[in-house]
């Protein structure tokens, strides 16, 4: 639903107006991020999958651009365009359309032009508490425009980390199991394929080159690899660097030695993807298995529950909090924390607010480092749609 | 009664393979008019219409219908009409312009020979680089549905348009799709096909595509044609054997 008509124009922009007073008052700035955006960023960070979502061009000097998919990437560059030390601490905030290509075609609940309302915070090390303010502050918003009838889902990509951690596997096994976790369709498959290793043996790799490799000894391996090219008569050309290629025939190698993922690891990381309902009996499901598993580690769990501490401190009623391992994993920059707030009457396909953190935008965007970064935008034709139509 | 259009290459070697398997099935192809104008006729095949059409440009007079038949790469179908299944009819495999559309990385690659291995090395790439790994490729539609499949989003297509072999060693890209027939010109510029990395076994096809108006009268005309076609393909063949 975009302003098609001057009352819808005109209920849009007082919403809009009343949301953004809610942030500038918290203390973020108001800014204006260009609408046109260099297609590359965007594509280099959210990969293949969004240029099909995304509205690409290229102008008249051959330059790849974009109509902005959304306006966290847009602020990002901002903040680095402002600030020649990223990691200065900064609070924006936004208000304007973004657009996104409908493969279903447009509809109301999925606008190819859209309103969003939102704000990010950059370079604050306080990250949990930044989380919860960040939450606290776009309900509060929702609830000024006079919509009270919300629910919040969590949900967290670290959490799986620790809760990796908690079960004592290799670290190979950890990183294996972290990448896979952002790959739903083949998590599954992959899981059950590692209850009998890893990597079985394959003809591909140059055996004798492999078990020389030692990840304790970079420079030797490295130089091994050389000289295995060297006489292959192989030459090393492109980005990939000679230390690329020897970390990863290492993991190759230590893989191909790994004993089987331990079938109790695989049942507690089966159970904890399933976890899923109210954020308080879902934190008690995680502090059930936490217990169960071999190293026992509370630190996943402490990191919830503290999660839910902050919450409630920060004036949000948890009966309405709902939590979900899975969700977020096919979001893609997203970090940590990952959020979206619902309205009953538009469904759980059309949230009316969602945001998250995502610590290595910045490095995409170009600050050469990753800087913690929390946000959120409000879906502004969604809101109005949950008032009934209505601006306050 | 409305002719048959078929349409083939302008020039170049598709062109003369073309001619050559018209002739061989005892079919005549020549010019009607100026020997630089673009219309032609079948000699004894008086309901054919030929156009003669750039080969990249036969795929788009296919899809629009704007002539019943055509004679093309199967690549250039597959990566110019999105619904070819239901919209482009493979008549005959024609037996040459033979290209393989495969997937290469530089060969110093030695720890990815697969597709898999390709996936598990793009999140440490991104760790260190910032981005995805690059593919650089004139077939941007085959290689989003090829990765697709097998469930590899994490890469960024590079439109090429020619020299995409040199990407990798320029710096361009990281990796390729492309066409390829005997890997020379990749081993020439230090890259090597995946294991599971062709894509598609290209070649020459005579296609017919739904978007035209077809008549029975045309429809048994094309048959003729292709039935001719057939045989002199099946010749061709055996005569190789």
């Amino acid at each position: 639903m975009t302003a098609e008509t001057v009352q819808n124009l005109e209920a849009l922009a007082a919403q809009s107006q009343t949301v953004m007073s809610v942030f500038i008052k918290a203390g973020y700035d108001a800014v204006a991020p260009a609408i046109i955006q260099p297609a590359d960023v965007f594509l280099d960070v959210i990969g293949e999958s969004l240029r099909a979502r995304t509205y690409v061009f290229t102008d008249q000097d051959g330059a790849e651009l974009c109509l902005r998919p959304d306006i966290t990437v847009p602020t990002c560059r901002l903040h680095l365009e402002r600030h020649a030390d990223p990691t200065t601490i900064a609070r924006y905030c936004y208000n304007g359309p973004a657009f996104r290509f409908q493969p279903q075609g447009a509809t109301a609940a999925h606008p190819r032009e859209f309103r969003q309302a939102g704000i990010e915070r950059f370079g604050d090390e306080a990250r949990e508490a930044a989380e919860a303010e960040t939450v606290a502050i776009i309900i509060k918003a929702i609830e000024k425009i006079g919509f009270r009838d919300w629910t919040l889902k969590l949900g967290d990509i670290g959490l799986f980390s620790s809760v990796l951690d908690a079960t004592g596997i290799s670290p190979n096994w950890k990183t294996r199991l972290d990448d896979a976790f952002l790959r739903p369709l083949s998590f599954r498959e992959a899981l059950k394929g590692f209850a009998v290793g890893v990597r079985p043996p394959s003809a591909n790799f140059p055996e004798e080159l492999l078990s020389s490799l030692r990840r304790d000894d970079m420079d030797a391996s490295e130089a091994a690899v050389a000289v295995y090219l060297e006489e292959q008569a192989i030459e090393l050309i492109g980005t990939r660097s000679l230390t690329d290629i020897t970390e990863h025939l290492i993991v190759i190698a230590e893989e191909r030695n790994e004993a089987p993922l331990d079938a109790r690891a695989a049942e507690l990381i089966e159970r904890y993807v399933g976890v899923s309902g109210p954020a308080l009996t879902a934190g008690e499901k995680i502090s059930t298995l936490i217990k169960e598993a071999p190293s026992g580690s509370g630190y996943a769990l402490e990191t919830y529950d503290r999660r839910l501490a902050l919450l409630a401190n920060a004036g949000i009623d948890l009966g309405r909090v709902s939590f979900s391992a899975e969700f977020g994993r096919t979001l893609a920059y997203y970090s940590g924390l990952v959020f979206e707030v619902n309205a009953a009457s538009l469904g759980p396909k059309s949230p009316i607010a969602g945001g998250g953190r995502y610590d290595g935008l910045m490095r995409a965007a170009g600050s050469g480092a990753d800087i913690p970064a929390v946000g959120a935008a409000i879906h502004s034709e969604r809101l109005l749609a949950a008032m009934g139509g209505k601006a306050p | 009664m409305s002719k048959l259009t078929l349409a083939i290459p302008s020039k170049g070697r598709l062109m003369e393979q073309t001619t050559d398997m018209f002739a061989r099935a005892g079919l005549v192809v020549r010019k009607v008019g100026h020997v630089r104008g673009y219309r032609g006729e079948i000699e004894g095949l008086p309901g054919v219409d030929v156009a003669y059409v750039s080969s990249s440009e036969i795929a788009a007079a296919l899809k629009s219908g704007s002539v019943h038949l055509g004679i093309t790469g199967e690549d250039l179908i597959c990566e110019n009409i999105s619904d070819a299944g239901t919209r482009i009819r493979f008549l005959q495999k024609l037996g040459f312009g033979f290209a393989d559309v495969v997937v290469a990385v530089p060969t110093c690659w030695i720890d990815v020979s697969t597709v898999a291995e390709l996936e598990e090395i793009a999140i440490p790439f991104r760790r260190k680089h910032g981005r995805w790994p690059r593919v650089a490729t004139k077939y941007i539609n085959i290689t989003r549905r090829f990765f697709g499949a097998k469930g590899f989003g994490d890469y960024r297509i590079i439109e090429s348009a020619g020299a995409t072999e040199g990407a990798p060693s320029s710096g361009m890209a990281e990796l390729i799709v492309d066409i390829t027939t005997t890997g020379e010109t990749l081993r020439a510029n230090g890259l090597k096909i995946l294991d599971d990395g062709v894509i598609l076994k290209s070649q020459a096809n005579l296609f017919a595509t739904n978007a035209a108006a077809w008549t029975p009268e045309l429809e048994a005309l094309c048959s003729e044609l292709t039935g001719k076609l057939a045989s002199s393909v099946r010749q061709t063949v055996i005569s190789r054997i």
